[in-house]
């Protein structure tokens, strides 16, 4: 077993100025190990990792190293200490060349660039690293320029190395070379925590796993002990015992309402592609859910739908007219309402009345405008009969967005939706991190809608919403649709092996088989 | 809410008094009682009317300089170019009177130059705004350097194109009576520039928060994602703003040369646009606040100047307590933000606590 630990993290809580990010987190990290922290977006997993780099100072708890309390107040005092993150985006002076990164800092006055060239050159040649300590970093591929990095943590000797997804910007081969540059560091006695939502990258590499879910730690297990089914109910949530079916409403025989053919998106200077070859159709009356493990293309998804990002190839239709050229205010007038998933960046404007977020995506249409001035009586009547239909706890149609809770601001978006979606709607996370009450209301409004022959895109991680509201049920992983399943045709097990990356066929030795 | 409103009054008072308090140190300095010094600033003001109603004409440019930064400011772009604009809103003022100013009515000449004044300053503005959408200049940098072109420009005018028939000094020939703007107090230099810039902010503020394009671009500025999700084209709206921010410091370029100096000067005003951004501050942004501030300072630089003729102290003095005052206003600004940050994690960690 290994030793005392190197790192022990005790009891820290961080807040922002409106969220709780990490609440009473306590692990540890120990030498000679590659720790996973795994979480789906926005879990904690980087802010307590920036906590313990010195970027972020928590509220409360303490940092031990080596069983002794210390103050890390800076990424300096990290670095002093042994420890090195490399963040998401990299932190490289584009405009230096490799060597000059990596002594940044380390060196005063007139330095001899032959020098650290050589010395530079023998540790990228140590480490099996093709890396010219003289090119310029902004001329290098992203992938050298995550190799830059790890170079300067291994200058400095680091004890402790934290990497920050560091496989979202790297190819297949690349993201394997990195694993097995991790399993060579940590049998040279160091420590390495990956940051990462992705399950099959930690069963690969890690030796123990640290589960987060909404700041807090909701697991910590060694590799042996666990597999990609446990760990993906830890991500998603609870295990689902009552599971409820909605009834057949029939859907298959009505027409098609919105239709995705072959729908490829990539970012652009990206190699990777965001989603790949999407084809899916939802019919009027149908719920189609879109289950997955966060990070999986889903935001992509809603990007390409709602017409926020340009599709690479493909079409999207809506009641067979093709609206892929359309733009998002057009696909909005055609009646594709959207709930976006962070709904305090994407769906609401924190600072402004629930009036003038009412009238957000409405600002164009011309029955809300007298004698060129917003017509506000009508609006403020409109939004005050929202707030009664749709139960929302504010105090009046004045209040400010911010000042309501996290389940009312979403009656505010999904009223405002609603009503502009009068085809199809897409919900992105409808009910994450709001209480039973708000998610039982918003589930109703999801089947009204339905009922009322709207087409419904319901994406989600929590299973049992996915199967308590869906007519059909799609698994997205890595960008692509490992398949379409009617509801009643899928159970945990089988859902959660295609979460993880697995298609009938290829199941791994580590899952159970189904048992019933 | 309330607690909110109590920081921004108490601040800014705050900062005016700590501003006024950091130049009368300095007057120690120089051996002067900075009581008696601003005794005369304050009591000088109401000795006639002209000194008073001055108050109003300094007032003026100030407004639509002020503005300039405000409206950009609402939809989160810097426009620090508000000298540059008011410079190109001069030039074209003077340039257009003198042409048009035998040929047509003195009336309509005023109507045609202000048209002209809002076209030129705006394609100014609008530039500024274009390259930030296009090719995501940044516009802090683009629009301050701007400013230094419109200043050359107008340089090499006043020595080629616009300089006086006498030849003598970089200026231009002084503009028919009939083409100034009407004096509203008979015995002092009010004109109707000041009416005018009232008006516009009370417009701007009607733009702003009644209509459908003054609520797209405080979208924009206030929540851009949500705003691009819900089908706003902010690219567009940063054109417009910028814009519409030019013409406005363009039009205090045609007040003041059609209302006040009725001719160019080489060099006039070279701080309008920096006082317009700590007035826009002092206002909170606020078009109907920034009538208010902008006489606060009007009133600050009268009566610096005659404190500075009657005391014998350095008029300069006047110059370094508005930048005191403007320096507190704006850090008035940071502590507001820092105030209104920790109350909110006061309150998430009582809730989290209570949880």
């Amino acid at each position: 077993m290994p030793a005392a630990p190197f790192v022990e993290l005790r009891n820290i809580s961080k807040y922002f100025a409106k969220v709780v990010a990490n609440q009473d987190v306590s692990l540890q990290i120990r030498k000679g190990e590659v720790l996973a922290l795994l979480g789906e977006n926005g879990a904690g997993k980087s802010t307590i990792m920036k906590v313990l780099y010195g970027l972020y100072k928590a509220e409360e708890g303490q940092i031990l190293l080596d069983g002794e309390e210390k103050v890390i107040n800076s990424p300096k005092d990290a670095m002093r200490l042994g420890i090195a993150m490399i963040q998401q985006h990299f932190a490289l002076v584009q405009a230096h060349t490799v060597t000059e990164n990596i002594i940044l800092g380390l060196v005063r006055g007139r330095f001899d660039r032959k020098h650290y060239d050589k010395i530079v050159a023998e540790l990228a040649a140590d480490h099996g690293f093709a890396v010219d300590p003289a090119a310029v970093v902004s001329e290098l591929p992203v992938g050298v320029q995550q190799k830059v990095e790890i170079l300067k943590a291994l200058y400095q000797n680091a004890q402790l190395l934290i990497m920050d997804e560091p496989t979202a910007v790297l190819t297949p081969q690349e993201s394997d070379a990195l694993m097995n540059f991790m399993q060579q560091n940590t049998r040279a006695g160091k420590a390495v925590v990956f940051i990462t939502h992705k399950l099959r990258e930690v069963m690969e590499v890690a030796d123990r796993i640290v589960v987060m879910r909404n700041g807090r730690v909701v697991g910590d297990l060694r590799k042996e002990e666990t597999d990609e089914i446990e760990l993906s109910k830890l991500m998603v949530g609870r295990e689902i015992h009552d599971r409820t079916y909605v009834q057949d409403s029939g859907f298959g025989s009505r027409p098609v309402a919105l239709e995705l053919q072959n729908v490829s998106l990539r970012e652009p200077k990206e190699e990777l592609f965001r989603l790949k070859n999407i084809s899916f159709q939802v019919h009027k009356g149908e719920v189609l859910g879109i289950a997955g493990v966060s990070g999986n293309g889903q935001d992509s998804l809603c990007d390409a739908i709602s017409g926020y990002r340009r599709l690479t190839k493909g079409k999207i239709l809506l009641n067979g007219e093709n609206i892929t050229a359309k733009s998002v205010r057009e696909r909005i007038q055609i009646g594709i309402g959207y709930v976006p998933s962070d709904r305090q960046r994407y769906g609401l404007i924190m600072s402004m009345k629930l009036t003038e977020n009412m009238f957000l995506k409405r600002s164009f249409e011309e029955v809300w405008v007298k004698r060129a001035l917003i017509d506000e009586p009508k609006l403020d009547a409109y939004t005050t009969e929202k707030i009664h239909t749709y139960a929302v706890k504010a105090t009046g149609p004045d209040a400010v967005a911010r000042s309501l809770s996290g389940g009312n601001q979403q009656k505010v978006i999904l009223a405002r939706e609603v009503d502009l979606g009068s085809e199809a709607i897409i919900f992105d996370q409808p009910t994450r991190g709001l209480d039973l009450g708000a998610i039982e209301h918003i589930h109703r409004t999801i089947l009204n809608e339905k009922e009322k022959g709207k087409a419904i895109v319901l994406i989600s991680t929590e299973l049992s919403e996915i199967f308590g509201l869906s007519d059909r049920i799609a698994v997205i992983y890595r960008g692509e649709i490992l398949g379409i399943y009617k509801n009643r045709e899928l159970d945990t097990e089988k859902i959660g092996l295609l979460m993880a990356g697995y298609t009938p066929g290829t199941a791994p030795e580590t899952s159970q088989p189904c048992e019933q | 809410m309330n607690s909110k409103l109590r920081d921004f009054l108490v601040t800014n008072i705050l900062a005016v008094v700590l501003g006024l308090t950091a130049s009368g140190l300095l007057l120690l300095f120089l051996g002067e009682n900075p009581l008696a010094a601003m005794g005369t600033l304050f009591g000088s003001l109401f000795r006639d009317s002209y000194t008073f109603a001055d108050i109003f004409v300094k007032a003026t440019p100030l407004m639509f300089t002020a503005l300039a930064f405000a409206f950009t400011f609402q939809a989160n772009l810097f426009n620090i170019g508000a000298q540059g604009q008011f410079y190109i809103g001069a030039i074209t003022a003077v340039g257009f009177s003198l042409l048009l100013q035998d040929k047509l009515p003195g009336l309509l000449v005023l109507i045609i130059v202000l048209v002209l004044t809002i076209l030129f300053g705006g394609l100014w503005g609008g530039l500024i705004g274009w390259l930030k959408a296009r090719f995501n200049a940044n516009e802090f940098l683009v629009s301050m350097m701007s400013s230094y072109v419109a200043l050359n420009i107008m340089n090499y005018l006043l020595r080629t194109l616009l300089l006086e028939s006498k030849g003598e000094y970089p200026q231009t020939n002084p503009l028919d009576s009939a083409v100034w703007l009407q004096t509203i107090v008979p015995g002092t230099r009010l004109h109707s520039g000041f009416i005018l810039a009232v008006l516009s902010c009370i417009g701007i503020w009607v733009l702003l928060y009644k209509t459908p394009l003054g609520f797209r671009i405080r979208a924009v500025g206030q929540g851009k994602d949500a705003a691009e999700m819900a089908g706003i084209n902010y690219k567009t709206l940063y054109v417009v703003a910028f814009f519409i921010s030019g013409a406005l410091a363009a039009i205090g370029g045609f007040t003041e040369v059609n209302g006040v100096q009725h001719m160019l000067v080489q060099g006039f005003n070279p701080d309008i646009g920096a006082a317009g951004i700590g007035i826009a501050i002092l206002a909170n942004g606020n078009p109907i606040g920034i009538i208010f501030a902008a006489i606060l300072f009007g009133a600050l630089k009268v009566g610096g100047t005659i404190m500075g003729q009657l005391s014998g102290i350095p008029s300069s003095i006047t110059e370094l307590m508005l930048g005191f005052v403007m320096v507190f206003v704006i850090l008035a600004y940071f502590v507001r933000e820092k105030l209104e940050d920790n109350r909110e994690k006061a309150k998430l960690k009582k809730t989290t606590v209570n949880a």
